[in-house]
């Protein structure tokens, strides 16, 4: 009788946690500004957690900036921004899910999904429920026409991976490159595309088949065979931030004494506590990343992102943007707020100043050489080298 | 040569350290522990916590994480899966406990640490270097602590008294409570030892590869795989499974470079073939 | 319960899921409800599967590779062959099937924890063979998957086109729940048949079986194709929903997600699985406003119902009738 009654009390009290819960969700809607919402469906959980973490997070510090200071005038109409979370585990399946909450909810703007496998799960639902959807996931399948839904977030490994062997080749004398990626598919499709256009600049491509499970706490096995081939240049094609200080260090304790670059994005804090020293000179990309370049808007915005959350994640420096294009691009054409359609006529035209940047950068949407359509933000392509617990600017590129 | 079989003996030592404690609360109570992982990355947190941002001695911190892991899984012991063990009429329901105690760890990991990967300064600088052999002292220093380790819980099992009465208690639970064996307790203290050796070599690797919120679940099934190698509930199949597994891995991936993309399949498909012709594993009790 | 009731709760089951849930969720406008339902009905089919291996006595965490072989199965037949969809779904199922027994016949002989291991490794090495086979377009997956197309019997439309429909999200849940039915329809009988009773004693005590006459071989590799078999159809369907597939469609987690919903539902009750399947996937979607804290509320909840329920929600009911 008494398990029956510990039953019953147990439920209640799960039960009670939850409405509880819910209702301060509720409540801490306040009712000045009417309302809009934006979407992130992503993973915020599990071993990738990472991605989507900065990612919401970035989201969150901007929204709850604009909205301390009055909301976002979007035609005659001011509006305080909530952002609508969906953790998606980096499980397609829950990804089809978030998307559809989200078109619950009314919403039509969505950042995510971050994975490529996610982002190509959301496509049917994005264009059934009227959905713009902003992924970080490179298949050129989501961009090309008949897709007219989903906009690249960032800039994709084909696009900055060139650019990238290009520089090093010239400036750095590289000729021999070797690639080492996980066995999933975004960092070994990444891996591919980065093999092409090494071969495509006539860089001699000594290792393209090294992969490793994303289980691996421990890179030296991987790497034996591949510093033996003493390559100019080691590409760590898609790696995961939690990964990438463990291989630069496991290459350099094994004595290899080339270049290593990676076509992702990084933070400088978990280098450092990785792999310290060791991964100076590692090469990498990001957005408005380095100080050189930053607005005193985007130092505001790490300020503001290191109060709310504790501690600043560079990879925001590329996530920061895509909220900022919705937003803007609303504001550009205000009837676009319920109607996916006019955002798409509004994206061709779009300009608007970056504010995150010096100098007039401009936010606009690009991405016709690649896709055949704008469907693609044009982030700042900074290539940055690490040293010393910063990233310092090798070269700003564009993309179009 | 030399490097890839030095690759693996360390990779197969600081693997056996993980296999042992799943194994060892397999034995006792024939739970298969999820949370073994998520056991493991706690561990590493602490020590990071410990010797990465409050300065402590490293020692110190490995002691501060084989403690609170231990009193973790003494606890989880006797408040969840205690009950459960008795109350469920099938053992294998232990496992949605295990999975949810896993779950709910991460949860704490993710909201307490955060999402992103953490490392410590180097606890020994510099590379030992030879013709045939690169090895960084603090890796070999890690490898021979986990060794150390490895020997010191063989001394413990096979000469003390909890030792003995855990070794009874695996072979015939029913026969060591009829010879006086508490067995309740040597249960808790089972499982306590089991969480604590997660603990410990969460902490030792962190000085390696550093630690992050999310790699729990990967390590748990990683570690499933060295103990049935070996054997489950074995502590010598264990051992024999970690160092396996680790040689495996690197030797495999030299030995299969060329066809980089096809390794970790050979090796999982290799395991499978393994597995069929030796239902036991190499040492193990077959499953009663 | 008399066949009498059996039939009425079938019924009563239909009607609530089929007539009653749709018209709630048309009068709610909760529309996104469809598709957590829909992936609910299909995962619980997958899981069903895994509930017969436990009814034969093993730990199956092997059942995403099924799912993602029928995924792919259905995906490959569909793109390059130009096969229509709804032909390709009992095909899905039936290629797991015979994969199922050639991996099985040697597999089966193990038991307990190394069985779980070894089909635990087999969901990761169908992922790695979906990254390696040129068939299966490796990472890149495959994409722009068609809808299903319509199918007509005898000059009825049985299944509309679902391109031209208005709501293809009711259409699915709809076949999906139809689908649920009747694949536990053929699971309860089997288990309430002759083999169903073997099947209880391989559970028990296989050497004993085995001299008594039972045919253990036999019979585990046949329990082995119908448990691949859910878990193929399950794989199918989920494809021509999101109209793509990739080798990590179907990865471990789902694998060690079909087993617990086994447990969650109870381990002795062939509906189990559903309800288990419904209310760790429905209970995570709920979650969802609760951000950071959802999964730390999720796991408590489970190690609450563990402690309360260990034998499964479905005890509940044993419980209250031997309690009066």
């Amino acid at each position: 009788m008494s398990t029956r009654r510990m039953a019953t009390k147990a439920i209640a009290l799960v039960a009670a946690s939850i409405l509880a819960v819910i209702a301060g969700e509720i409540s801490q809607a306040e009712a000045a500004n009417k309302e809009l919402k934006i979407g992130f469906v992503g993973v915020t959980s599990g071993p990738a957690a990472a991605w989507g973490t900065s990612n919401v997070r970035s989201m969150q510090t901007r929204a709850a900036w604009l909205n301390e200071t009055g909301g976002v005038k979007i035609g005659d109409t001011t509006y305080d921004i909530n952002i609508v979370s969906f953790d998606d585990q980096k499980d397609p399946k829950r990804a089809i899910a978030g998307m559809e909450k989200m078109a619950q909810e009314g919403i039509h703007y969505v950042v995510g999904p971050n994975v490529d496998d996610g982002a190509a799960a959301v496509r049917p639902v994005a264009e059934k429920a009227g959905i713009i959807y902003f992924p970080y996931a490179f298949p050129k399948e989501l961009y090309v026409t008949p897709a007219s839904n989903a906009v690249l977030g960032m800039i994709a490994s084909y696009q900055s991976g060139p650019a990238i062997y290009k520089y090093l080749k010239d400036k750095r004398g590289v000729k021999t490159v070797a690639f080492v990626a996980a066995n999933e598919s975004d960092p070994l499709s990444q891996r591919d595309s980065g093999v092409a256009a090494a071969k495509a600049l006539g860089l001699q491509v000594v290792a393209e088949k090294d992969t490793y499970q994303n289980d691996t706490r421990d890179f030296t096995p991987v790497l034996t065979p591949i510093v033996k081939l003493k390559p100019d240049l080691l590409v760590l094609s898609g790696v995961a931030p939690a990964n990438a200080p463990l291989l630069i260090r496991a290459a350099r304790e094994l004595g290899y004494k080339g270049l290593i670059s990676t076509e992702t994005a990084q933070d400088a804090k978990v280098l450092q506590e990785g792999a310290g020293e060791l991964a100076n000179g590692f090469i990498s990309v990001g957005g408005a990343s380095t100080p050189e370049i930053r607005s005193p808007a985007m130092n505001e915005f790490i300020d503001r992102y290191t109060k709310m959350f504790g501690e600043y994640n560079d990879e925001s420096n590329t996530k920061v943007y895509a909220l900022e294009y919705i937003l803007e691009t609303l504001k550009a054409n205000p009837k676009a707020i319920d109607n996916v359609e006019e955002f798409k006529r509004t994206m061709d035209s779009f300009s608007a100043p970056n504010p995150f940047m010096i100098g007039d950068n401009k936010l606009r949407y690009v991405g016709s050489t690649s896709f055949g359509q704008k469907r693609q933000v044009a982030v700042p392509m900074v290539v940055n080298e690490y040293s010393d617990g910063k990233f310092k600017t090798l070269f700003v590129g564009e993309v179009d | 040569m030399a490097q890839v079989i030095a690759n693996g003996v360390y990779l197969g030592a600081q693997y056996a350290l993980i296999a042992l404690g799943l194994t060892l609360i397999f034995a006792l109570m024939n739970v298969l522990n999820f949370a073994h992982g998520q056991m493991y990355v706690l561990g590493g947190f602490i020590t990071y916590t410990a010797y990465g941002q409050l300065g402590l001695p490293f020692i110190v911190a490995l002691l501060a994480s084989g403690v609170t892991l231990g009193v973790i899984g003494a606890l989880i012991e006797k408040l969840l899966f205690r009950t459960v063990i008795r109350r469920s009429v099938r053992e294998e329901s232990t496992m949605l406990l295990a999975a949810a105690v896993a779950y709910f760890l991460d949860a704490v990991i993710l909201l307490l640490f955060g999402e992103k990967q953490r490392g410590v300064p180097k606890i020994v600088n510099g590379v030992f270097v030879s013709d045939a052999l690169i090895m960084p002292y603090d890796r070999l220093l890690i490898g021979a602590l986990a060794v150390l380790f490895i020997g010191a819980f063989m001394l413990f099992m096979q000469f003390s008294k909890p030792g003995r009465a855990m070794r009874a208690l695996a072979q015939d639970r029913v026969a060591a409570q009829l010879m006086g064996v508490r067995v309740d307790r040597y249960s808790m203290i089972g499982f306590a030892l089991g969480a604590m050796l997660a603990g410990v070599v969460g902490g030792l690797l962190v000085a390696i590869t550093g630690v992050n919120s999310g790699i729990g679940g990967p390590i748990s099934i990683k570690a499933f795989l060295m103990v049935m190698i070996g054997g489950a509930g074995v502590v010598g199949g264990a051992i024999a499974g970690g160092f396996i597994l680790g040689m495996i891995e690197s030797v495999g991936l030299s030995v299969l470079h060329a066809y980089g993309d096809i390794t970790y399949l050979v090796i999982f498909a290799a395991l499978m073939v393994f597995l069929s012709i030796r239902p036991n594993g190499l040492m193990g009790k077959p499953w009663g | 319960m008399s066949s009498t009731s059996k039939l009425f709760s079938a019924l009563a089951f239909l009607l609530v899921t089929l007539v009653a849930v749709p018209w709630l969720i048309t009068v709610t406008r909760r529309l996104d409800l469809y598709y957590t339902l829909t992936s609910v009905a299909l995962l619980a089919i997958a899981s069903g599967g895994v509930w017969l291996t436990f009814y034969i006595g093993r730990i199956n965490i092997g059942q995403a590779a099924f799912a993602l072989m029928g995924g792919y199965v259905s995906a490959i037949l569909v793109v390059t062959y130009g096969v229509p969809f709804w032909l390709t779904l009992p095909l899905a199922g039936l290629f797991c099937a015979v994969a199922s027994i050639l991996i099985g016949l040697p597999i089966l002989r193990l038991r307990g924890v190394y069985f779980a291991m070894v089909t635990l490794v087999l969901t990761e090495v169908a992922r790695l063979l979906a990254l390696a086979l040129p068939v299966t377009n490796g990472a890149k997956g495959l994409v722009n998957i068609p809808l299903p197309g319509s199918t007509t019997l005898f000059g009825v439309t049985l299944i509309p086109d679902f391109a031209t429909l208005a709501n293809p999200r009711l259409t699915f849940y709809l076949i999906s729940v139809v689908l649920m039915v009747i694949c536990y329809a053929g699971l309860y009988r089997l288990v309430h048949s002759r083999v169903g009773r073997l099947c209880l004693s391989l559970q028990q005590n296989e050497e004993l079986a085995s001299s008594i006459g039972v045919n253990v071989a036999y019979l585990r590799v046949v329990i082995y194709a119908v448990s691949s078999l859910l878990g193929g159809l399950g794989g199918a369907m989920f494809v021509a929903i999101s109209q793509s597939i990739y080798p990590s469609s179907f990865t471990i987690t789902d694998s060690i997600n079909f087993m617990l919903n086994c447990f969650l539902g109870g381990l002795g009750y062939v509906f189990g699985p559903i309800l288990g399947t419904f209310l760790l996937y429905f209970g995570w979607d709920l979650l969802f406003q609760t951000g950071r804290l959802q999964l730390l509320i999720f796991s408590s909840v489970l190690i609450a119902l563990m402690l309360i329920l260990p034998n499964g929600l479905l005890s509940l009911r044993l419980f209250r009738r031997s309690k009066g």
